[in-house]
């Protein structure tokens, strides 16, 4: 079985699509990357629980949670400067497996890598270091880290701030294709397209590819639905535009 | 009873001036003063000079210390420090520890020209005399006096925080940065009046504690340690907590000493504040956070081709076994066996430091634990069982590092590095000090070690004994370096919060870390105490494990060659060098650490990229030029040792 995942929160009910992409939307300070640093461990929530795959796993610590199939990037870029691109996946790679450090099942790892390189097209700055790569390469590097770690839930924070609309555009192409369970990087232990919770500032990119949307505001969940239903919601526009609910 | 709580206040308000004075510049300006003490005593010797030495009155001498010296020192500290305020955090912590180095060394450059001056009188700046509390408790004017001026000066401040444009401006700051600017409050300005106020609190604090205690080189620095704890009782923020935690650090001391004037209690009263800042730090844990700009660390640079570093590790162990003893004379042999057993314990804070991030100033003790075991086995069992005595160093040593490493971890960078300078201190002062354990002053002695048929009494198979030690222990290092260890440690010290949400376990990975490189140093330390034939407590103190630590960042403390230049400074010391050399070496140690900023990588990193210029141009030659293809899955640089 495909990961099936249920996320919640004191407030906030957030159900992540099987497969496809999530998204998770809602004006500034509406708590959407508290939330993801609530999901991943990062912050402990001070009331309420975080369930994931049936499980409470609210005292969980961060790396537990990542071994369980969570994975994340970061909206301000959390790369590895001091190591190349190649080593920056292969490092996921490692920390994702019991007993990575020890050095067992290179190959696999390498093999993983290799394939994430070419699938994301960072070919040609595998051997340069992170630290001194543009933003726009560095997002691709983040995705393809969090992807090395083989997860069944993606959680990508704004993965376009700080992007050009091209970079934008090539992105959402490369994230589009390998979510997609027809084309994603199979690992060899058979986990093929993780289910995918993006927060993002960019409507548009969220509208082109969410198969559902959450809307977030002030802490509190207001909408939730298909693109379109969302779109028309009285409440969504309210918050966005500041006029008071109907 | 009341003579000791007369006696407790009196010591307590001295070390709350300090405290004042470093949690005064750290709340404002984010950095941690290390160097307190060493500023301290420097003005209690220059105000020495000035009253004593040239014979100023009084109240000259006074005025030109607080109001023209003391304040001067502030603002070049305050200049030194806003230039490093680009730097990561540990490069900071480094320099002020460089800074702490400067003044201790200047002072017995300029003040201590002769043995005699070691101890010196320092008459108090109050009336002489004393006057009746009761009938039989007296209480001299210099007790009074300190004691008032402390209470005056720490209102002073309060009220400055409290009432007063600047302390509001202060207090802004303090709350937020880069908010204090949009609202025209000059940063700069307010650290500038931070490290003012500071440092004249710093020279009354060491006037009156020389008063009390002599001028000591030696010991001085060490008592303003003790106002440390109440500091960071105070969460290093809280002036008011600082104040009475040093009150009742003063008190606790001096109550302490009546009831444990004798036995084995008198050597807790001196250990108590570095137990005490132990403690605190651990039970504050992550509550303590650091007052730091949100500036990102910088971080180094691995090496992307480890073969090079392989095969010139290789080569330079092979030609040092080979040509070593020939080459040398047998002094020069001993003394530079001596100083590879030291750059063994080196490369400890080469992964520590410069690999994982984390400073620790306990490292010669853990050599320290290593060396007595040793001494202490061969000494009961007989030279054969020599490496049964490294067994037992490193069997002590990891369990005594988790011991500090468990509880003190969770810190973030500067407060682990107090966390472990307070263990230093606490070895230095129980463990050590402990005539049971260490043989008190003299120490033990360790004059016939023996591995299997091999007997390691003369200099020469010292030297291949350590030369041995030092290329394994290197080459290894580099190995894991390049490895997924090396990766892990990179991930963990360049963002741990990336490392954690990927899976590696941080707490795992820094203790594992600490745990082997207290087993390294333990092994360093036996070493030591082969090639040295005596172990003294001395040679294992905190003041050994900050040279080391200094010596390391200006070798390069990402390289493993940084922690062999770091053995190159430390043969210097034991060669038949010109004395002017020996004089000024410390000195010149702490002015390049003071000036590390500049190339926080040392001199390792110099000399590298001299090589890899030189070698790159040899390489130019009848290579290809290479060009990356687009969607190609293998580089060539993925070439990589295999593991």
């Amino acid at each position: 079985m495909r990961f099936g995942g249920l996320v919640a929160n004191d407030n906030i009910d957030l159900e992540v699509a099987p497969v496809g992409i999530t998204g998770l939307i809602g004006p500034n300070g509406a708590g959407k990357t508290t939330l993801f640093n609530v999901l991943t461990g990062l912050n402990r929530p001070t009331s309420g629980s975080v369930a994931y795959d049936g499980q409470d796993i609210s005292r969980w610590s961060p790396h537990r949670r990542a071994r369980a199939g969570m994975s994340r990037t970061f909206q301000r870029l959390e790369l590895f400067g001091g190591m190349t691109v190649r080593d920056n996946l292969l490092a996921a790679w490692e920390a994702s497996i019991p007993g990575g450090v020890m050095g067992r099942r290179q190959s696999e790892g390498r093999q993983l890598v290799d394939e994430v390189i070419a699938r994301l097209q960072l070919g040609a700055v595998a051997g340069r270091q992170t630290g001194e790569l543009p933003t726009g390469i560095g997002r691709m590097v983040e995705l393809g880290r969090a992807l090395c770690t083989r997860p069944r839930l993606l959680l990508l924070d704004e993965p376009s701030s700080g992007l050009d609309a091209k970079e934008t555009a090539h992105f959402k192409e490369i994230l589009v294709e390998v979510t997609d369970p027809e084309q994603a990087v199979q690992s060899e232990d058979g986990r093929g397209a993780p289910a995918v919770l993006m927060v993002e500032h960019d409507v548009r990119l969220v509208m082109d590819v969410c198969r559902m949307i959450t809307v977030l505001d002030f802490g509190k969940r207001i909408a939730c639905g298909a693109p379109d239903e969302v779109r028309n919601d009285p409440a969504v526009i309210a918050a966005y535009l500041g006029e008071p609910a109907a | 009873m009341l003579q000791f709580i007369v006696l407790g206040l009196f010591a307590g308000s001295i070390y709350a001036l300090a405290s004042l004075g470093i949690v005064l510049t750290y709340k404002t300006t984010g950095v941690f003063n290390f160097a307190y003490g060493g500023i301290a005593m420097f003005c209690a010797y220059v105000f020495w000079q000035l009253r004593d030495g040239w014979g100023l009155d009084q109240w000259i001498a006074i005025p030109l210390l607080l109001l023209v010296i003391a304040p001067l020192l502030g603002l070049i500290l305050e200049l030194l420090f806003r230039l490093l305020s680009q730097q990561s955090a540990e490069v900071q912590i480094v320099v002020c520890l460089g800074v702490l180095a400067f003044f201790t060394t200047i002072v017995n450059l300029v003040f201590v020209r002769h043995p005699d001056d070691s101890v010196r009188n320092l008459s108090t700046v109050f009336s002489h005399g004393s006057f009746g509390l009761t009938s039989n408790v007296s209480v001299t004017w210099n007790e009074a006096g300190t004691f008032i001026l402390a209470i005056v000066m720490g209102l002073g401040l309060y009220a400055m925080q409290r009432w007063t444009r600047l302390g509001t401006a202060m207090r802004a700051v303090v709350d937020n940065r880069d908010l204090a600017g949009l609202i025209a409050v000059n940063a700069r300005t307010i650290g500038r009046a931070a490290w003012i106020i500071s440092t004249v609190f710093a020279a009354v604090a060491g006037v009156l504690l020389s008063v009390q205690e002599n001028l000591v080189t030696y010991v001085l620095p060490f008592l303003v340690i003790y106002s440390f704890a109440p500091a960071v009782f105070g969460r290093l923020t809280n002036l008011g907590l600082a104040f009475a935690g040093s009150l009742t650090l003063g008190l606790t001391i001096n109550i302490l000493q009546k009831y444990g004037s004798s036995g084995s209690l008198a050597k807790f009263e001196t250990s108590l504040p570095y137990l005490a800042l132990f403690v605190l730090l651990v039970v504050y844990g992550k509550r303590l956070t650091e007052v730091k700009s949100s500036l990102r660390a910088t971080t180094s640079r691995a090496v992307a081709d480890p073969w090079r570093g392989y095969v010139v590790g290789a080569v330079a162990l092979i030609l040092a076994l080979v040509l070593g003893p020939q080459v040398f004379a047998d002094s020069t042999v001993g003394a530079l066996a001596q100083a590879m057993a030291y750059g063994v314990v080196a490369i400890t804070v080469v992964v520590l430091t410069g690999w994982t991030g984390q400073i620790s100033i306990a490292q010669m003790s853990f050599a320290g634990v290593g060396a007595f075991t040793t001494a202490h086995t061969v000494a009961s069992l007989g030279a054969l069982y020599f490496p049964l005595g490294v067994l037992f160093g490193i069997l002590i040593a990891v369990p005594v590092s988790l011991l500090v490493g468990i509880p003190s971890l969770r810190l973030s960078g500067l407060f682990l590095a107090l966390a472990t300078m307070a263990f230093a201190l606490v070895m230095d002062s129980i463990v050590f000090a402990s005539a049971s354990i260490s043989g008190g002053l003299t120490g033990l002695d360790l004059t016939e070690a023996k591995l299997g048929p091999i007997s390691f009494d003369t200099a020469t198979s010292q030297y291949y004994l350590c030369a041995v030690a030092l290329g394994v222990t290197g080459l290894f290092a580099l190995w894991l370096r390049h490895g997924p260890v090396g990766r892990r440690l990179q991930m963990v010290r360049d963002s741990p919060n990336a490392a954690a949400t990927l899976g590696a376990s941080l707490t795992v990975t820094k203790l594992a870390v600490f745990a082997a490189c207290a087993a390294i140093a333990a092994v360093g330390g036996a070493l030591l105490a082969v090639t040295q034939q005596t172990v003294i407590p001395a040679n294992f103190s905190f003041d050994t494990s900050l040279q080391l630590l200094l010596v390391v960042v200006i070798g390069g403390r990402t390289l493993i060659s940084g922690a062999v230049i770091a053995a190159g400074f430390y043969v210097v010391r034991l060669l038949p060098v010109p004395a002017t050399v020996n004089k000024y070496l410390p000195l010149g140690i702490a002015l390049a650490v003071i000036a590390i900023a500049q190339e926080p990588d040392g001199i390792g990193r110099v000399m590298l990229n001299q090589f890899q210029k030189s070698a790159a141009l040899l390489y130019r030659i009848g290579r290809r030029p290479r060009t990356p293809v687009a969607g190609r899955t293998s580089s060539p640089q993925a070439v990589r040792p295999s593991v």
